[in-house]
């Protein structure tokens, strides 16, 4: 375990002690059983041990003292009063006893430490357990006095028990629904940052001094824009004659400034939105337009859109201006889940999946909240019912999946459409693959007459009729008149022994094929998408019947079923075909604003008034969230630890007022993200150098790294990584947006034969051009089934799960990746022949090249080493002659067909492998480029290059 | 897969893949001490989760210590192998109509009754039912314990998938093999503790049918690629000697010497500057612990090496038994597809051919050296296959998916061995008898390895996580 993670587990453990209820102190015995321990033998045992009498578990009665004592099956009594430690019921809960199985059975269900500790303590004062009539008299006696010591009820009906309704919180469980009031600042600090920070700052502890320039400028550009600052950059903040504060503003503004800004900031949201551009499951198919989304988020960062616009127009862009595409296109929001309806499911199931999905979605991102806990039972730990849950569900009960027309906007980058001209060529591959299929089996269906001997006339004349519909219609699919002739003889009612049965004469090869070719356009439909001015996006109005969605979806004109809205009822267990109540749409229940919108029961405007509640000054949540985050995408951990849950399960803020001095903060600069960094970065609890000058007071004395007494260093992300190697090679494409690029990836990735439903998908192609391949890993086509696999080992999340926070291992596959990958090496011949290139010699060289991978000059021992370095390794390349490389332009592959079981072959054919212009190779350069290389290599994998400090 | 290169000058692109191609099942030499679990260990971990299992170890004696889990993707009809149904005969092509509000277009249309085109023989001391097309299994029938009252959620290949690898039909949850590793540790430092040899071709649903979901990354399942390199980037590319390598992280451990000098009080550098001198220790041995061509003549025979029908799936097996000897916890090989929707006797004979002798050969070889007993054998698809068939593109029948009804066997380590446990009704269409979730087979097979489900937990966003998601009853008749 390392220490970071204890720190977690100490801290969960204290918060647990600090809401404990006390020990037993002050209570008479027979006081103390019915207020402590009745309770837990009533929620923890009696499920097994006396609720059904008839059905006790190992025949053990809890309910009273004298069952108790009596004891089950192993006939021992289950207490010996004054004597825990022989006592089985306290040796159970315990869960270390050798004999006595762990109870409950479930972990999940385990009493809590300060639980076991009662029990134990009420065995060992004598196991007081008054009659059932004292019981009735001690609690109504202490009624009023416990529920206040209990914490706070909230009058809720919604609940699906009584006793849910009636439950009580602790009230530092419902922190976050507190309404924010702004923590009046003693303005003892500039940035009140510092006063929050300070004020909860460990006595003793002191601060570690402001950091070197250098690393400060290094830490805020790859915050800000996920790139290392260049020379120039490094150069003129090391010179600014301004104080550090002074000087370090300027810089943050100029970063704000950055068009790369938005690249970054969208990242992370991409992150907690679970951004793909595929639709997971069994076809993962492409969402062509998902890139609009994307780039969306991209501009609204970088305009520094108000944050509550942001979240109104990705709730309901559509139902407030359906006629500006850039609205269309947020509603993308909605669609990020993985989401397909296949012939296999049916196709309601599919239906409440989606709203199951958005309604979950919704919840982590914007409100913290994982509503999904309350989708089958009211919330176990929240005030969420289970009828609220349903009830926010309604809220997309008129929402429907489309890809909607929205023509392209002046700013959205449309270059590179060309490569489509690749996609057409597979096209017609699969046409004519279909073509020839379908001539194969016209001929074996006159074999088959001859073999039958029967009179082809009616066959051929059917073959005819459907060669003239396939002609007149160019619409229809190629190579299917063999299958339209059968349907022709068999609507005339001809009998189906009078004609060839389907797919007649075909090998194993051949249906393999047929369905590569059939799949293979239905796949294109959705790729082809990419180039047209759709939107990922949704409608309003009646759920549509669907049986399969093959092909995207557009509205259905006219709406269908105008009428017949979606209904929402409280699906028992959640599940679809149980329906319980019917339920309105609503917001949360818990959090009653001032002005609580009526949500409409038409179709229309639900959408809009949800985020208008969602948006609203007075909800306490958005804003908390929204700055939470921030403040974890620039300090490493969150002010609340779980930044998709507020709930009571999630953990506290480790700063309370600070994270609602920054809610109020971000509401007062009406939903400005600019200036919230502003504030965060111009702290000086940011511009903290990240080494104490008192390392092991620190650790005594900030145990979990929650003081900010440091600043916490970090590993930079997988997409960094790939940014900031391309960045000091000077290979970056920094173009902004647009549709995504297709990098090289780990070969044996690119071409590894990938099931899709009844096909393959087709191999990760490489973009012809370097320009194009090496652009900002942002903009990398994002497929579901089929994830980089560097970004994987280096922790960035899968998009099935909204990621709230990135974790940060470290592992030897991530060593192979970087030491042995192709990509590591292409850069760092790239690096090497920009630095010789410049005609920079020897010490220079290696001075260029430190400067440029880390930001300063090599210390004469690194220069030495990396000389001898290079050195050698130029004698070692003499023995070599690199070889010059060329991609695969096909390739076979090898599968077994579904039909026979049998292994069949395709060749796939890579169209864009064709043009493939490479990257600088080995064979392109001298050896003594190549020797340097061997340098670059090691700088691009040492440590220094990817920490931030 | 092979790769055909396009006219242009000879490159190096994809020469790992097909210079190395036989290199996975054929290189030889000993094995060497690696110490691979060890430098998947995370370090500085940004940890969301809590570790709840930190002492590993079973909760429980039992004998098996290690699994191989065969998982038959596409979905094999039980109908067709373990679980005969002659009351089809009678309705054999006899048309009808499904219906109701859970149909889906899957089940629409005119469908028909298909009788199984295999004879069954009962087989082995214990008369177990199997299709005839099961030569070598018939052999071992008294070591295998058949299911056949399980049930899952979902009639989708990933879905569906996704439930029996990880519990959860959405994946993106720790597989089974990563809850085994985390909650028993690992025998050996030397290799990965949670092993997955796919097809060429990955599953649908791909790598997140063997992930680590919110466990650590350490318990992420290792795929070892059938082609091509076994492990990512295992080695450097063309032409960089030994030498290079090793000048190389010469270097890099001088300059991040000098790095952690000036920041000795942050504790991943050393951790990442390791990672690195053990990724060079792995890539000098791991071909050897892959080597197949140092088992003897006799058993290459036994898993019908080298013949082409089961040459494939033999290799697996063979490097199952393997790894389990070399100490690998968990094993999961793949074969597919078995989704036979059209064409189910070419279809299932085929793939029965496949992997009945490998299977077989497995089974035998672990008995023969003693292993038997401490592995677990599980052998099973996502789903079950339908009675009853539409007419799709074939013109010869097959079957559709069915989460009703399926066959699971289990063999080795306290199974019940030799006995058929649960029934299908009539027709093969639901499970009728001693039925029970995925969720129950989970925790069966858990409780077989000595593991509570119930305490092989993890604490994550805000919920003590299991494989069974909610909890489940073990099916205390598989057990022996």
């Amino acid at each position: 375990m390392t220490p970071i993670r204890q720190q977690y587990i100490a801290y969960t453990y204290l918060c647990c002690i600090a809401i404990a209820p006390p020990l037993k102190t002050t209570l008479a015995d027979d006081e103390y059983f019915v207020r402590r321990i009745k309770p837990i033998l009533m929620e923890k045992c009696e499920g097994c041990h006396g609720t059904t009498p008839s059905e006790l578990k190992g025949g053990l009665d809890l309910r009273t003292r004298e069952a108790t004592l009596r004891g089950g099956e192993s006939g021992e009594p289950a207490m010996v009063a004054n004597h825990p430690e022989q006592s089985p019921l306290y040796l159970a809960v315990t869960r270390k006893h050798a004999v006595w199985a762990p109870m409950p059975p479930k972990q999940s269900e385990q009493l809590s430490v300060h639980q076991v500790e009662s029990i134990r303590q009420w065995i060992a004062e004598g196991a007081a357990w008054p009659d059932p009539d004292q019981i009735k008299q001690i609690e109504v006696r202490n009624a009023q006095k416990w529920s206040v010591e209990d914490g706070v009820s909230l009058a809720s009906s919604s609940g699906q028990s009584a006793d849910w309704n009636r439950r009580k919180y602790k009230k530092d469980d419902l922190w976050a629904y507190a309404p924010i009031q702004k923590p009046i600042s003693k303005q003892q600090k500039e940035n009140p940052i510092d006063e929050w920070i300070e004020a909860r700052l460990p006595v003793g502890l002191h601060l570690a001094p402001e950091a070197a320039r250098v690393n400060l400028l290094r830490r805020a550009t790859f915050d800000l824009i996920g790139l290392p600052p260049t020379h120039e950059e490094i150069e003129s903040f090391l010179k600014d004659p301004n104080s550090t504060p002074l000087a370090f503003a300027k810089v943050v503004d100029r970063l704000l400034e950055s068009p790369h800004y938005g690249e970054k900031m969208a990242q992370h949201w991409l992150d907690v939105v679970r951004y793909a551009d595929t639709a997971g499951f069994s076809n993962d198919f492409d969402r062509g337009n998902a890139w609009r989304y994307r780039d969306y988020v991209i501009r609204s960062f970088n305009n520094d859109k108000s944050y509550f616009d942001f979240i109104r127009e990705q709730i309901a862009g559509d139902e407030i201006d359906a006629s500006d595409p850039e609205k269309l296109i947020a509603t993308g929001f909605l669609r990020m889940g993985p989401w397909e309806l296949t012939g296999m499911e049916v196709a309601k199931v599919a239906r409440q999946r989606f709203l199951d999905d958005v309604t979950n979605s919704v919840g982590e991102t914007f409100l913290a909240h994982s509503l999904q806990c309350a989708r089958c039972h009211d919330h176990k730990f929240d005030p969420i019912s289970t009828a609220d849950y349903y009830s926010i569900q309604a809220v997309f009960a008129t929402t429907q999946l489309c890809d909607r027309e929205a023509p392209f906007l002046p700013f959205e980058n449309l270059d590179g459409f060309e490569e489509k001209k690749y996609l057409d060529l597979r096209k017609k591959d699969y046409v004519q693959l279909l073509r020839d299929l379908d001539n194969k089996l016209l001929t074996s269906a006159q074999t088959w007459f001859e073999e039958h001997q029967l009179s082809s006339k009616d066959w051929n004349e059917a073959v005819e009729q459907a060669r003239r519909q396939e002609e007149n219609n160019s619409k229809r699919e190629s190579g299917t008149i063999f299958s339209s002739a059968r349907s022709i003889l068999m609507k005339k009612g001809v009998a189906e022994d009078q004609f060839p049965p389907k797919l007649y004469g075909f090998t194993t090869n051949d249906f393999g094929l047929e369905r590569i070719g059939r799949k293979g356009l239905e796949r294109l439909k959705w790729e082809m998408e990419r180039y047209q001015p759709f939107a990922l996006s949704v409608y309003t109005g009646p759920t549509p019947e669907l049986k399969s969605v093959v092909a995207p979806m557009r509205i259905p004109n006219p709406l269908l079923n105008r009428d017949k809205i979606e209904e929402t009822f409280v699906l028992i267990g959640g599940d679809p075909f149980t329906r319980g109540p019917k339920v309105e749409p609503r917001p949360m229940s818990v959090l009653s604003l001032p002005e609580q919108p009526k949500i409409p029961e038409t179709a229309q405007g639900r959408r809009s008034v949800f985020a208008n509640w969602v948006t609203d000054p007075s909800n306490p949540l958005t804003p908390r969230v929204m700055v939470n985050r921030l403040w974890l995408w620039h300090f490493g951990i969150p002010i609340a630890g779980n930044p998709n849950n507020f709930g009571s399960t999630g953990m506290r803020p480790t700063h309370p007022e600070l994270l609602d001095w920054l809610a109020v903060t971000l509401i007062e600069q009406k939903g400005s993200i600019k200036s919230l960094h502003r504030i965060l970065m111009n702290s000086e609890t940011y511009r903290r150098s990240s080494t104490h000058p008192e390392p092991d007071r620190l650790k005594k004395l900030d145990p979990f790294g929650t003081s900010y007494g440091v600043f916490r260093p970090r590993r930079l992300t997988g997409e960094e990584i790939r940014d900031a190697t391309l960045s000091v090679t000077g290979e970056l494409n920094r173009k902004i947006g647009g549709i995504p690029n297709r990098p090289e990836i780990n070969a044996s990735v690119a071409m590894q034969p990938r099931q899709v439903m009844g096909t393959f998908a087709a191999a990760w192609v490489p973009n012809a051009l370097p320009e194009d391949r090496n652009r900002r890993s942002i903009y990398g086509l994002k497929i579901r089934g089929l994830p980089d696999p560097f970004y994987e080992l280096f922790n960035a999340p899968s998009a099935d799960f909204s990621c709230e926070r990135r974790m940060d291992s470290i592992g030897s596959p991530q060593a192979l990746t970087l030491w042995n990958g192709k990509a590591t090496e292409n850069r760092a011949l790239a690096l090497a022949n920009r630095v010789l290139k410049n005609g920079k010699k020897d010490r220079e060289a290696i001075e260029d090249c430190f400067q440029l991978a880390l930001g300063r000059k090599p210390t004469l021992s690194e220069s030495d080493l990396c000389i001898q370095h290079w050195q050698k390794s130029e004698l070692l390349d003499e023995a070599k002659t690199p070889k010059s490389e060329s991609p695969w332009t096909s390739i076979v592959r090898e599968a077994v067909e579904e039909n026979t079981g049998e292994r069949f072959e395709f060749r796939e054919r890579l169209y864009a492998a064709d043009d493939f212009i490479p990257d600088l190779r080995p064979s392109d350069v001298e050896p003594r480029v190549r020797g340097l290389a061997a340098v670059c290599l090691v700088l691009l994998n040492c440590n220094e290059f990817v920490y931030v400090y | 897969m092979s790769i055909n290169k396009g006219n242009s000058t000879p490159d190096y692109t994809l020469q790992a893949l097909d210079g190395r191609r036989s290199f996975m099942m054929d290189l030889g030499s000993s094995l060497g001490s690696i110490a691979l679990a060890s430098m998947m260990t995370p370090s500085g971990r940004a940890n969301s989760g809590e570790d709840s299992q930190t002492t590993k170890g079973p909760h429980f004696k039992v004998k098996a210590k290690q699994c191989i889990f065969l998982m038959m993707e596409g979905g094999p009809s039980h109908i067709d192998t373990f679980d005969p149904k002659p009351a089809l005969e009678k309705l054999h092509l006899r048309e009808f109509v499904r219906d109701g509000e859970q149909k889906s277009a899957m089940e629409s249309g005119k469908r028909y009754y298909v009788q199984s085109p295999f004879k069954f023989r009962k087989v082995g001391q214990c008369g177990a039912d199997m299709a005839e097309t099961w030569e070598h299994l018939a052999e071992v029938a008294d070591e295998i314990c058949f299911y056949r009252g399980c049930k899952v959620d979902s009639v989708n290949h990933p879905t569906a998938m996704y439930q029996m690898n990880c519990g959860n039909r959405f994946g993106g949850d720790p597989a089974i093999g990563a809850w085994v590793h985390y909650g028993l540790g690992a025998i050996t430092e030397n290799l990965p503790s949670f092993v997955v040899l796919p097809e060429v071709s990955f599953p649908q649903g791909g790598a997140a049918n063997w992930s680590n979901g919110f466990l650590p990354a350490e318990y992420q399942g290792t795929p070892l690629r059938a082609k091509g390199m076994p492990l990512l980037d295992l080695f450097p590319p063309n032409g960089t000697t030994d030498e290079q390598q090793r000048s190389n992280l010469e270097l890099l451990r001088k300059l991040n010497q000098d790095h952690e000098r000036r920041h000795a009080w942050h504790q991943e550098l050393s951790a990442r500057t390791a990672s690195y001198e053990l990724a060079y220790r792995m890539q000098m041995q791991i071909p050897s612990i892959l080597d197949l061509q140092s088992e003897t003549e006799g058993t290459r025979e036994m898993y019908g090496i080298d013949r082409d029908a089961t040459d494939s799936f033999g290799r697996k097996c063979l490097l199952a038994r393997k790894l389990v000897e070399k100490g690998v916890r968990f094993v999961q090989l793949y074969h597919g597809t078995w989704d036979s929707h059209d064409y189910i006797e070419r279809a299932h004979r085929n793939l029965v051919r496949n992997v009945d002798k490998p299977i077989a050969g497995l089974i035998k070889d672990l008995k023969r050296l003693g292993l038997l007993e401490s592995t677990l054998i599980v052998w099973c698809g996502e789903f079950g296959r339908t009675p009853d068939n539409g007419v799709r593109g074939g013109t010869a029948y097959g079957r559709d998916h069915n989460p009703n009804a399926m066959t699971i066997w289990m063999a080795g380590g306290g199974v019940q061995a030799g006995k058929t446990i649960g029934a299908t009704d009539e027709l093969g269409m639901a499970a009728v008898e001693k039925v029970a979730h995925v969720r129950d087979f989970h925790v069966t097979l858990l409780k077989l390895l000595g593991l509570d489900d119930n305490r092989l937990t993890f604490y994550h966003a805000g919920r003590h996580k299991q494989l069974s998601q909610f909890g489940g009853e073990p099916i205390d008749d598989l057990i022996a």
